[in-house]
C-alpha cells in the first residue's frame, strides 16, 4: 500500500499545523480542527460488511475574508458481497459466489471560502483513490442573503472525473459476453486484463433558505446531477439466461437524476426544543421515483448537552429494467432485454430509520482557554439503526439476511 | 406511490413555492436582526457540519437508488 505512508503525512501535517496555532496566542478563531472516526457494521452472517470511516479536517482563518481548509477521510471496508446476481429461477448457489473482499479508500479534500458582508464563494477539489476507483472532483458554490438576512440563496456546481477499474473488454463486445472482474489486481497498472473507464458527473443544486418568524424557518433544495459512463458494478455478474449464462452487471451509459427538498424547522419554547420536519421527492430517467419523509427534535438538556433524536423512511420504484430474475424470456428490444443489473439500490426498496446524537460542547471564558488550548471544544457520540424491506430482491430465491445496518460515530472539534 | 399520486404532490408543492416566493418578496416575512436569537442557535440551522450527519448521508448514498436533495447551509443568522 504506497500511499498510506503519505496519508499519514498529511494527518501528521494537519495536527502539527493545529498545534503551532492552537498555540499562538489569538484572540479571534483562526483555525479549526475536527476529528471523527464512524463505524458501520451488517450484523450478517454471509456477508458481514464492515466500514471503518476515520477523517480529519483542519480549517485555518489567515484573515476575516478567508478561509482555507483541508482534509482526509479514509474508507477501510471489509465483509463478503455476491459476486454473481440471480433470482428465483437461477438456482444460484449464493454461498460459494459470496466473494470475501477488502480495500481502503483514500480521500484528500483542499478548498478555500471567501466570505464578504453578505456573501461567500466556495471552491474544492478532492482526489480519492483505492485499488479499482480513482475520483478527481472540483466544486463550487456561491450564496448571498438580502431582504435583511431573511432571504438567503445557495448556488452549487460540482464536477467529477472518476475512472473504474473493469475487464479489458472492447464496446464491440456484445454486453452478453463480457467478464466481471474477479479481484483488483493490475488495475491502472497497463496491464492487458484490465481497462479503465470513464465515469464522468455533474452536480448542480440550488438552495433557497427562508426565516418566517422568529422561531421558524424553512429551506428548498433543488438539486440535479448528470451521470455518463460505466455505471455499473465491475465486479457483479447477472444470470441472464436459463441455462445459467451470466454475464457483466449492464446499466444504460447516461442517467440524469433530479430531486427536491423541503424541509422546516419550528422552535418551541414551552418545550425549548427544535423540531424538524423534511420531505423530499427523487426522479430519474432509470425511472426510479424515491420518496423521503424525517422527523428530528433537539433539546438542551443541560446548558453544555444538546440532545438529537431523529426518524426517517424513505421508498423507491424499481428501475426500468429491474428485474429479480432475468431468465424469463424478456424480448431482446425491451429494458430487460437490453440491460441487467443485480444491484439491490435500483430494486424497489422501503427503508426505516431511526437514531440519535448527543453533543457536549466547552466554550473558552474571555481570555480562558479551555485545556489551555481550545476556544471550544466540542465532542459527540451518535447511533443510527436503518432496516431496508427488499421488495422484490432475492439472491437465487433467497432473501438476503444483510439488510439490518447500525451506524455508530465519534466526533472530536477543537476551535482555536 | 402511484404517478397520479406523485404529481399531485409535485404540484402542491410548486404552488407552495409560488405563494412563498411571493410572500418573501413582497417582505411579508421580516425578522428583524434584534429577533434572531433563537434562529442564529446551532439547533436552527439546517446543515450543521456533523461528524454523524456526514456518516449517515454516506451511508444511505450506497445504500439508496435516490441522492440529492439534501441540506445545504442557511439558517438564522445573528449578526446585525
Amino acid at each position: 500500500m504506497p500511499r498510506r505512508p503519505r496519508a499519514r503525512h498529511c494527518l501528521g501535517a494537519l495536527l502539527g499545523l493545529s498545534v503551532v496555532l492552537g498555540a499562538a496566542p489569538a484572540r479571534a478563531q483562526v483555525a479549526s480542527l475536527d476529528l471523527g472516526s464512524a463505524l458501520f457494521v451488517e450484523p450478517s452472517k454471509r456477508s458481514g460488511l464492515t466500514v471503518v470511516n476515520p477523517s480529519a479536517t483542519l480549517s485555518v482563518k489567515p484573515s476575516d475574508w478567508l478561509t482555507v481548509q483541508g482534509g482526509y477521510e479514509a474508507d477501510i471496508v471489509s465483509g463478503a458481497s455476491e459476486s454473481v446476481k440471480g433470482g428465483k429461477l437461477s438456482n444460484v448457489d449464493i454461498v460459494t459466489s459470496a466473494t470475501h473482499f477488502a480495500d481502503t479508500r483514500h480521500a484528500m479534500t483542499g478548498g478555500f471560502t471567501v466570505t464578504r458582508a453578505s456573501t461567500h464563494l466556495t471552491g474544492s477539489y478532492t482526489y480519492g483513490t483505492e485499488h479499482d476507483y480513482r475520483s478527481n472532483a472540483f466544486a463550487v458554490s456561491a450564496g448571498t442573503d438580502f431582504l435583511q438576512k431573511n432571504t438567503q440563496i445557495e448556488l452549487s456546481y460540482g464536477r467529477g472525473f472518476d475512472k473504474v477499474c473493469t475487464t479489458a473488454y472492447v464496446a464491440s463486445d456484445a454486453p452478453s459476453s463480457r467478464l466481471a472482474l474477479d479481484n483488483s489486481e493490475g488495475c491502472f497498472k497497463d496491464e492487458k486484463k484490465r481497462a479503465s473507464r470513464d465515469i464522468n458527473l455533474d452536480n448542480f443544486q440550488v438552495g433557497w433558505t427562508q426565516t418566517w418568524t422568529p422561531v421558524f424557518a424553512t429551506q428548498l433544495v433543488l438539486s440535479a446531477a448528470l451521470q455518463h459512463g460505466f455505471l455499473a458494478n465491475p465486479y457483479r455478474s447477472v444470470v441472464i439466461a436459463s441455462a445459467g449464462d451470466q454475464a457483466l452487471e449492464n446499466h444504460p451509459e447516461n442517467r440524469a437524476r433530479g430531486a427536491l427538498g423541503l424541509r422546516g424547522k419550528y422552535y418551541v419554547k414551552n418545550l425549548q426544543t427544535a423540531f424538524s420536519a423534511g420531505a423530499r421527492l427523487y426522479r430519474d430517467t432509470w425511472d426510479i421515483f424515491g420518496q423521503t419523509y424525517e422527523l428530528d427534535a433537539e433539546r438542551y438538556m443541560l446548558p453544555w448537552l444538546r440532545v438529537l433524536v431523529r426518524a426517517r423512511y424513505y421508498t423507491q420504484t424499481k428501475a426500468l429494467f429491474w428485474s429479480d430474475d432475468y431468465t424469463g424470456g424478456e424480448p431482446a428490444t425491451g429494458p430487460r432485454g437490453q440491460y441487467w443489473s443485480g444491484d439491490r439500490e435500483l430494486s424497489p426498496l422501503s427503508s426505516y430509520l431511526i437514531g440519535a446524537r448527543a453533543l457536549a460542547t466547552r466554550q473558552g471564558r474571555p481570555g480562558q482557554r479551555v485545556l489551555g488550548l481550545f476556544l471550544s471544544l466540542s465532542g459527540s457520540i451518535s447511533f443510527d439503526m436503518l432496516k431496508t424491506n427488499l421488495r422484490d430482491f432475492t439472491l437465487g430465491g433467497r432473501a438476503p439476511d444483510d439488510t439490518l445496518a447500525l451506524l455508530w460515530s465519534l466526533g472530536l472539534r477543537g476551535e482555536f | 406511490m402511484k404517478l397520479m399520486e406523485a404529481r399531485v404532490v409535485i404540484k402542491a408543492l410548486g404552488l407552495l413555492l409560488g405563494a412563498s416566493l411571493s410572500c418573501a418578496s413582497a417582505g411579508c416575512a421580516t425578522v428583524r436582526p434584534e429577533q434572531r436569537a433563537v434562529l442564529a442557535d446551532p439547533t436552527m440551522q439546517f446543515d450543521e457540519k456533523s461528524m454523524d450527519r456526514a456518516a449517515l448521508e454516506h451511508t444511505l448514498d450506497n445504500r439508496e437508488g435516490s441522492t440529492g436533495g439534501g441540506s445545504v447551509r442557511g439558517g438564522g443568522c445573528g449578526c446585525n
